[in-house]
């Protein structure tokens, strides 16, 4: 693999400057705010749950992090970058640093694994060279590596929409592995898997994320996960941060704050 | 999977290679060989029609072609004109609105009868009666497809010789063959529709239709009402070409311009067309598109008081226009079984039987047979390669995604206009226009057909694109990928199977269609038809109905196996 | 955007109820001309349409009139659109008379046992076709039969398929000439009537066609001919054509007499008179005599040779 793109940092160290920062940010759509008032930084390396309850507003947070919204207030930057600033090329070229995971759905179903694996290599391939891949396979070599890293190394021609759930969330992990990002955000990486196959992708994202010092920032919706997976936990309600705290120091008082049900 | 170890080495293995040695997830081949053979048949046929075997444009046609589009500017606007052209639209209207009632009601009341659930076909069956039960299902089933197999036209051509000249033609030859379409449609939405309640009643000792009424209808309900408005936005189209043959209306008024070459009075009929097929269009697709009153903040649906609101409305609207119709058209029933009626088709039946064909018209059939095929070839696939590069720009966004710019709006909206103007001229007026600058034969009336199925296929496979599931695209936008690649690696491989799944639903009916245009001399087996109604040779023109139901279900087989090896 | 569409059907219910409204008035004020007796059966009369419809619209409207003025009983003029409804509205009964070609007349009466060619024009009994071609196909006018082989290779078109005088017999005189269809170039075309063989020759569409003698004339006269574009070359020898064709209960209707009524009207047509002149000049005759079907055993023979009738 070649050198990440993103800052280098050893451990679990929070390194000085941050790698994503919003002040006071806000989305609103309509009259609606999703998301009010955000102050948050994510130092290289930190491995970072989302929680809260549906609707809090975690994916929004997370699309504000990929550069795919826009915040209606404050702002937004990626590695030291106002996204704000950006033109189209360099937002792309930032956004192609920010490798992101949702729930399995983002493969595309009729095409081969080995092609949505190779998705994550398009920010840096040309356009001809994208289409011939769809012909003729490039990269099958490591293509297979980053497969049989997770675990379906005998997939790699197979349609995608003949995987099943898990297998379908691996090949996910396998197009950000090759994508190579300084940092990996996933949206509820394992809403729709069991609990075995819950654990075991979370346990790759930690791990890839350990081994090769990437950032991570998921937004899980099972609290223990995001105790026993990552070092720090942002709890988000109505689109306000409840608290932001390492997971040692996560109380039950914490978690029951953040679930609470409003009488109506 | 052992056998993958050794590719290894293979940097940029061809994929065919590999599929070969993928073993039990090789999954490609049927694929390929599909491919493959749609490819050689869409050359062969190609070839077979005169495509790149000289002398097949007449090019003293093109001053004709030039005055029939220079009467678009100047469509005729005299009273008396607008009047006509008013009338015939009610006609049309009015064949549409009823001929889709009656097509609806043979659908719920069919489409009961033969679903898996009211034989109880592939379920759990304490007493061993599956076999009856099977043989039951598989005949109503099969008896559908007589009706379906034969063109709306044919219907009329048919009922003119048994009811005269009498709107019921008109009604019963869209209600019929829609009906029986309508049946199968409506029984694999009954069948796909969740069974635990009409299995809960069943078991308690309740009767099938009490069953059926309490626990299946409410549930099927919307789709049921859904694809009745779209055979409502297809009923126009049929009325149109119905009026070709004499049944009045837009396309009766349209055959009469035509004859005596007056452009300008064609165009106002186009127009009216146009607008009518339009309006049909436009209220079915809002009634079907998936996200109307849908909120998209949140992924939750604000509860469907809107929705319903629409929907009861639209019911009204139609019942209006079918009563409407009704007394427009001065409907009496009791041609039905009148003498004359009943005379007439014992004479027909008589007239028809014993077919007693000889070798000779069996290698006609044949031949014609074969000409009929390579023109539904050539139709569906001139009109595919068209409809798939129009799709993409006709679409308003891709996947409900990201707001389109106004040139892209602009461009979507001028895409849209063509492929309305392309199916709202029935086929066989494509083809007499056609036949201004192509010699006469099979050529000018399979690219008739291909026009016409470019403006349908065109706005279908749009609907694809706007439907598609937005988030595969969205992920790669997300990680910097660029609009081209995203296009290639994401809206394109999304699109292509469902494309091919309504390239060969159209190629399907195309095979029926075909027909339309051997009434006006554009080749086929519908030229052959025509031949023998007009020399009233009963024998023949049963040899030639049957062949054509063949070929429909040819289609049908042939379409099933690749919608398998695609899906 | 939302709300308009919304309104859709609202609107369509509106508009439906006025067209209800508009379309109602005009169904309730037909039939009360003086003198007709409305009580007694009225008779629809047909014809094939071989010209412009707007000329079909205007002839038989004349026709109707007046025979609804001689019968005393109301006679309605039903436009078709091909050949073949002609016959099979006649065959089932919506029409009781029909003005036919030769050849579809033939068909008819196989279709109707007992039906009678009753009437023709004067010009019927010699009828002729005409080949036309453009100026610019080279082609120029030939003596004889055999002179049509020069039609070979040449883009050419007949009329409606079922036409006697734009089909029927221009292939057979091409037979004898030894053209077969597949001596043109490309198919031949079928036009679908006289008048559109006249205008696709004449544009340049085909370099030649055939159509019949009366309908080229009436071009003629009308001024609708370019002779600079487009020239008659060969005038077929004579044949029946045209007539009017009875159903059996017509004939039989009133032990015969109506039906002599009827042969009546026709053969007093005066063309001293202005509005029966009109008439006259509309068919391209100058008056009508009576025919029977053995006139068209010939067409018959040609329509089985070449299997245009089984």
């Amino acid at each position: 693999m070649k050198q990440p793109a993103g800052v280098q940092a050893e451990g679990r160290t929070p390194s000085a400057s941050p790698q994503i920062e919003l002040r006071g940010a806000g989305v609103r759509y309509g009259d609606f705010w999703a998301l009010k008032d955000v102050s948050l930084s994510v130092s290289p390396g930190e491995r970072v749950a989302l929680v809260g309850p549906s609707g809090a507003g975690k994916s929004t947070l997370l699309s504000l992090m990929n550069g795919t919204a826009a915040p209606s207030e404050g702002s937004v930057e990626l590695f030291g970058r106002d996204l704000g600033s950006l033109g189209p090329a360099e937002l792309r070229r930032t956004q192609a640093r920010i490798g992101t995971i949702h729930q399995q759905f983002d493969l595309v179903g009729p095409l081969r694994v080995i092609h949505n694996v190779n998705a994550g290599r398009l920010a840096g391939w040309s356009t001809l060279r994208a289409i011939r891949s769809l012909v003729l396979p490039l990269e099958v070599a490591s293509t297979r590596q980053a497969l049989t890293r997770v675990g379906l190394a005998g997939k790699l021609y197979e349609r995608t929409d003949r995987l099943s759930g898990g297998e379908r969330q691996r090949v996910a992990l396998a197009r950000v592995m090759v994508q190579d990002p300084a940092a990996i955000l996933a949206d509820e990486p394992i809403s729709s898997l069991d609990p075995v196959r819950g654990e075991e992708v979370m346990g790759l994202l930690r791990d890839l994320s350990a081994e090769l010092g990437r950032t991570l920032v998921t937004s899980l919706h099972v609290f223990e996960y995001a105790l026993s997976h990552c070092d720090r936990v942002v709890g988000l309600r109505a689109g306000r941060i409840l608290f932001d705290s390492p997971s040692a120091e996560v109380t039950p008082e914490m978690s029951r704050e953040l679930y609470r049900i409003d009488p109506q | 999977m052992s056998a993958s170890a050794d590719l290894l080495e293979l940097e940029t293995a061809p994929p065919a290679t590999t599929t070969n040695q993928q073993g039990p997830t090789g999954t490609n081949n049927p694929r390929r060989v599909w491919a493959l053979v749609v490819l050689v048949a869409v050359v062969v046929s190609a070839y077979s029609l005169g495509i790149g075997r000289g002398d097949l444009v007449n090019q003293g046609g093109w001053s004709m072609v030039r005055n029939f589009f220079a009467g678009a500017l100047s469509p005729e606007l005299n009273p008396d004109f607008l009047r006509i052209t008013w009338d015939a639209t009610l006609t049309t209207l009015a064949y549409a609105s009823l001929g889709t009632a009656l097509s609806v009601f043979i659908g719920l009341v069919f489409g009961v009868v033969v679903s898996q659930t009211w034989w109880g076909v592939g379920r759990r069956d304490g007493y061993g009666r599956g076999l009856i039960k099977r043989a039951g299902w598989l005949t109503s089933r099969g008896a559908l497809g007589l009706p379906r197999g034969v063109h709306e036209v044919v219907w009329g051509l048919f009922l003119v010789n048994v009811l005269g000249l009498d709107p019921l033609v008109g009604v019963l030859a869209i209600g019929i063959p829609f009906g029986a379409v309508t049946a199968k449609v409506f029984s694999e939405l009954i069948d796909e529709t969740p069974k635990h309640a009409y299995d809960g009643l069943r078991s308690s000792g309740v009767g099938r239709v009490k069953a059926f009424a309490y626990a299946l209808a409410p549930q099927a309900f919307p789709d049921l009402l859904s694809y009745s408005f779209y055979r409502f936005e297809c009923a126009i189209r049929a009325a149109a070409i119905l009026g070709i043959i004499g049944a009045g209306g837009l396309g009766y008024q349209l055959s009469i311009s035509f004859s005596s070459l007056r452009y300008n009075e064609m165009w106002t009929l186009i127009y009216a067309l146009i607008l009518v097929s339009g309006l049909a269009d436009l209220w079915s697709t809002t009634l079907r598109r998936p996200d109307r009153s849908r909120f998209l903040v949140s992924n939750e649906q604000v509860p469907g008081l809107r929705r319903d609101r629409f929907l009861n409305l639209s019911m009204l609207a139609f019942g209006v226009l079918a009563a409407v119709s009704a007394w427009h058209l001065q409907l009496d029933p009791a041609t039905l079984w009148s003498q004359r009626a009943r005379t007439l088709l014992a004479g027909i039946r008589d007239a028809s039987f014993p077919l007693n064909l000889t070798v000779e018209q069996l290698s006609t059939l044949g031949r014609l047979a074969l000409q009929t095929l390579a023109m539904s070839i050539v139709a569906i696939a001139a009109a595919s390669a068209l409809a798939v590069a129009t799709a993409f720009v006709a679409a308003r966004s891709q996947g409900g995604g990201e707001d389109p710019g106004p040139v892209r709006r602009l461009g979507s909206l001028g895409a849209r206009a063509l492929l309305l103007f392309c199916r709202a001229v029935p086929p066989p007026v494509w083809a007499l226009l056609l036949l201004f600058v192509l010699f006469s034969g099979p050529l000018p009336g399979a690219l008739a057909l291909g026009v016409y199925n470019y403006g349908i296929l065109g706005r279908l496979m749009a609907e694809v694109v706007e439907n598609l599931d937005p988030r595969p695209v969205y992920a790669l936008r997300a990680q910097g990928t660029g609009g081209v690649k995203a296009f290639f690696y994401g809206v394109l491989p999304l699109s292509l199977p469902r494309f091919g799944g309504y390239a060969l639903y159209r190629w399907e009916v195309t095979m029926r269609e075909v027909v339309v245009v051997g009434l006006v001399a554009a080749g086929g087996l519908g030229r052959l038809l025509q031949e023998q109604l007009s020399s009233f040779n009963y024998p023949g023109v049963v040899a030639t109905l049957l062949t054509l139901v063949g070929l429909t279900i040819f289609a049908d087989l042939v379409g099933s196996s690749i919608r398998r090896a695609i899906g | 955007m939302r709300n308009p569409i919304r309104r859709i059907p609202a609107l369509l219910c509106i508009l439906a109820l006025f067209l209800g409204a508009c379309s109602g008035g005009d169904t309730d004020a037909s039939d009360t001309e003086e003198g007709i007796d409305n009580s007694a059966e009225g008779i629809s009369i047909g014809a094939i349409p071989d010209q412009a419809p707007e000329k079909l619209q205007r002839l038989y409207g004349a026709v109707s009139e007046y025979l609804t003025a001689e019968l005393g009983v109301p006679v309605d003029y039903v436009p078709v659109t091909d050949y073949t409804a002609a016959v099979g509205l006649f065959k089932v009964g919506d029409l009781d008379m029909v003005w036919f070609g030769g050849l579809t007349g033939v068909q008819a009466r196989l279709q109707v046992e007992g039906s009678q060619a009753i009437l023709q024009r004067d010009i019927d009994e010699n009828f002729h076709s005409v080949f036309i071609a453009n100026t610019a196909s080279g082609l120029t006018p030939v003596d004889d039969v055999e002179g049509l082989s020069a039609l070979k290779g040449k883009r050419f078109t007949f009329g409606s398929e079922s036409s006697t005088s734009g089909r029927l017999m221009p292939q057979y005189f091409l037979g004898q000439a030894g053209v077969r269809q597949a001596d043109f170039q490309g198919e031949p075309g079928f036009s679908g009537s006289h008048d559109k063989t006249a205008e696709l020759v004449q544009a340049g569409s085909f370099e030649a066609g055939v159509l019949n003698e009366q309908v080229w004339k009436a071009r003629q006269d009308a001024g609708q001919v370019d002779d600079s574009k487009v020239i008659e070359i060969f005038r077929t020898p004579a044949y029946h054509d045209y007539h009017w064709i009875a159903r059996p209960d017509l004939i039989e209707r009133d032990g015969g007499e109506f039906v002599e009524r009827v042969k009546e009207a026709f053969t007093n047509l005066d063309p001293a008179d202005p509005d029966q002149k009109e008439i006259l000049d509309l068919f391209g005759a100058n008056g009508f005599i009576e025919t029977e079907n053995d006139n068209y055993a010939e067409i018959e023979q040609i329509g089985r040779e070449l299997g245009l009738i089984s």
